[in-house]
């Protein structure tokens, strides 16, 4: 990856990259949906997938049902929450101003686990935990979470990266402990066990039915941020900066930290608290096309759909018996991976 | 380093006048700058001086809306600036603040082309007139061959040039710039003050050097402990006794022999508590 030679001079130009990745994109998906515990041919996949499409009958046997109900939406399932962490990321390291900054780091996705988990472990024992499900469980909690994010931050001048790190570190240990200790509460090992994976980030909750609120978040949080990355170019460079070339600074971040809290909180809700990849993508990206905002949203959503997309397929399918958790995966990947982009970075830094 | 074939096309209009009204701005309930009147007239370099501490960051960032007064105005060509848009007071006045970039990949270019924002609607692309301006811009300050180079990569005075181009790509009728010669080795401020001058806009500029300011500015405003205690040409302003009473520090004050701008000679020697106007001895 010739990213960024010692000159600084980029060599990957944006459009053939977008180009390449999107075909990337699609073969990865239907790697996705013909790999698993039963192997389909690929042209099965799409006679499949164009039939239903067009609306046909489903055809009798196994490899339609396995494809359209299953592994179809698994795989978009996975595209959208990679493309929206990928998006998260990037913006929450433009709101905070950091390059290394992670979209966890605000403290949503520890509202949505405390949510999560609170419905796994007090549910069980409730019968339903104020009658929400799992995913709508953590999507409340998000949202607690980024109100008491949201009322600390303001105070004192208004949503300053330091006060907003601050208030969102603070805010998501304190959840954390709260999920750790229902955690301890758990019943039985089963119970612990769903709690983990949920912890960890998984994608095997995916259905047709789950699609369609991250596909419409992710959507709208690509439009809404694609609008502002000019003005975002301006707030990495510095308050003053941004405030000299006409952005209202303080109405950007606060635009900046909803769109970003309530796309977290949807991601999670139907994923878990999937690791790494958010921190990973936008950096990866920034050092291929650079730190332009109008090529890095819409490049991280594309890298974070096709890096999501394969690890999934590699947790499915490397054992036999069960299934990984995504999260370890990206983590396993993930942390190697940054530490190498950074030690290449020192390197041309020289 | 050549400044290019001249100055920047500024937007439509011309040099602007700046008032500022009895300026109030206040951190954390204390007012930094308390009841600044200054005036600075169409074309004319305004500069700032005064010890650290003073006030003289505070009324620049004032008039490039980084911060709000607590009361007073800042009016250019007589229109409060608080009643603008952000975007077309940005079109009229651009910074170069003191803050030094990021660790963030933007290119030279990148950089530049921030000075477009003010003109440019959401999802917006670069057009040939902004890509024009930008190139204008960049070879007004000698960098036009660093386009895509990467701006945290550049020494100290290549970023000050950057950042100038990038005010510069604004089309601003004012220009505001806050220290712009801070870390900058002699030659490099020399140059800057020189670009500085090839341009016909309305500056207002803080400096830390008094023979800088003298050589470069048409007025001078003397800030001390958040007001203005004096204004007028370099060459009324700085006086042996004002030196004395505002900054502390023993000088004799001459012509420079080479250009007759005023000359401060400082006494490095000066011990604590010295009567600072007592003519040296012998």
């Amino acid at each position: 990856m010739a990213a960024v030679t010692g000159t600084g001079r980029r060599t990957v130009r944006p459009a053939p990259l977008a180009l390449g990745l999107g075909v990337a994109l699609t073969v990865a998906l239907t790697a996705a949906v013909a790999l698993g515990s039963t192997d389909i041919a690929p042209g099965e996949v799409w006679s499949v997938v164009f039939r239903r499409l067009g609306g046909g009958a489903p055809r009798p046997g196994t490899d339609d049902l396995i494809v359209w109900q299953l592994r179809v939406p698994r795989a978009l399932l996975a595209a959208l929450v990679g493309a929206g962490l990928g998006l998260v990321g990037t913006a929450t390291q433009a709101l905070v101003r950091n390059p290394l900054a992670d979209p966890y780091l605000l403290g949503i996705s520890n509202g949505a686990s405390l949510g999560a988990v609170a419905a796994i472990v007090l549910g069980a024992s409730t019968g339903g935990l104020l009658g929400l499900g799992l995913s709508a469980a953590a999507f409340a909690g998000a949202l607690g979470a980024f109100a008491l994010v949201w009322c600390m931050a303001r105070r004192g001048g208004g949503f300053s990266p330091l006060r907003l790190v601050l208030a969102g570190v603070g805010i998501g240990q304190f959840l954390a402990g709260f999920t750790s200790y229902l955690v301890l509460q758990a019943e039985d090992e089963q119970q612990t066990r769903s709690v983990l994976f949920w912890l960890m980030g998984s994608l095997s909750g995916a259905t047709w039915e789950v699609l369609w609120l991250p596909a419409l978040a992710v959507t709208a949080g690509l439009l809404v941020l694609q609008a502002r990355a000019r003005p975002m170019n301006a707030l990495i460079m510095g308050d003053e900066t941004a405030a000299g070339v006409g952005v209202d600074v303080t109405r950007l971040r606060r635009e900046l930290f909803v769109v970003t809290s309530l796309l977290t909180g949807v991601l999670v809700s139907v994923s878990g608290a999937i690791a790494f990849v958010g921190l990973m993508v936008p950096h990866l990206c920034r050092l291929i096309v650079g730190g332009d905002h109008r090529r890095l949203l819409p490049l991280s959503a594309l890298t974070g759909a096709l890096l999501l997309v394969v690890v999934d397929v590699v947790c499915r399918t490397a054992m036999d018996t069960q299934e990984l958790p995504v999260g370890v995966v990206t983590a396993m990947i993930g942390a190697p991976a940054l530490l190498f982009i950074l030690d290449r970075r020192m390197e041309a830094g020289r | 380093m050549k400044a290019g074939d001249g100055t920047v096309a500024k937007g439509e209009g011309g040099p602007m006048r700046v008032e500022i009204e009895d300026l109030h701005v206040g951190y954390a309930g204390r007012d930094v700058v308390a009841g600044v009147h200054l005036v600075a007239a169409e074309g004319e370099i305004a500069g700032l001086v005064g010890p650290n501490g003073s006030g003289k960051s505070t009324v620049l960032r004032t008039v490039y809306r980084h911060l709000r007064p607590t009361a007073g105005r800042v009016l250019l060509a007589g229109a409060d600036i608080r009643e603008l848009s952000p975007g077309r007071a940005a079109r009229q006045v651009a910074a170069l603040p003191q803050e030094r970039g990021s660790d963030f990949e933007l290119t030279v270019r990148e950089v530049v082309v921030m000075g477009r924002t003010p003109y440019k609607r959401a999802f917006a692309g670069d057009d040939d007139g902004d890509r024009e301006t930008v190139a204008r811009s960049l070879a007004a300050v000698g960098m036009a061959g660093h386009a895509t180079r990467r701006f945290s990569a550049l020494s100290g005075g290549e970023r000050q040039r950057v950042l100038l181009a990038r005010a510069f790509a604004q089309e601003p009728q004012v220009l505001v710039l806050d220290e712009p010669t801070n870390h900058l080795d002699i030659r490099h401020q020399v140059e800057l003050l020189g670009l500085l001058r090839a341009q016909r806009r309305t500056t207002l500029i803080s400096l830390h050097d008094l023979n800088a300011a003298a050589s470069l500015c048409d007025r001078l405003h003397v800030l001390h402990k958040g007001t203005v205690v004096a204004s007028g040409t370099p060459r009324a302003v700085l006086t042996p006794e004002l030196l004395a009473e505002v900054f502390g520090v023993r000088a004799a004050v001459t012509a420079h022999p080479l250009t007759g701008d005023p000359l401060i000679a400082f006494d490095h020697r000066q011990t604590a508590g010295a009567d600072l106007l007592r003519e040296p001895a012998g």
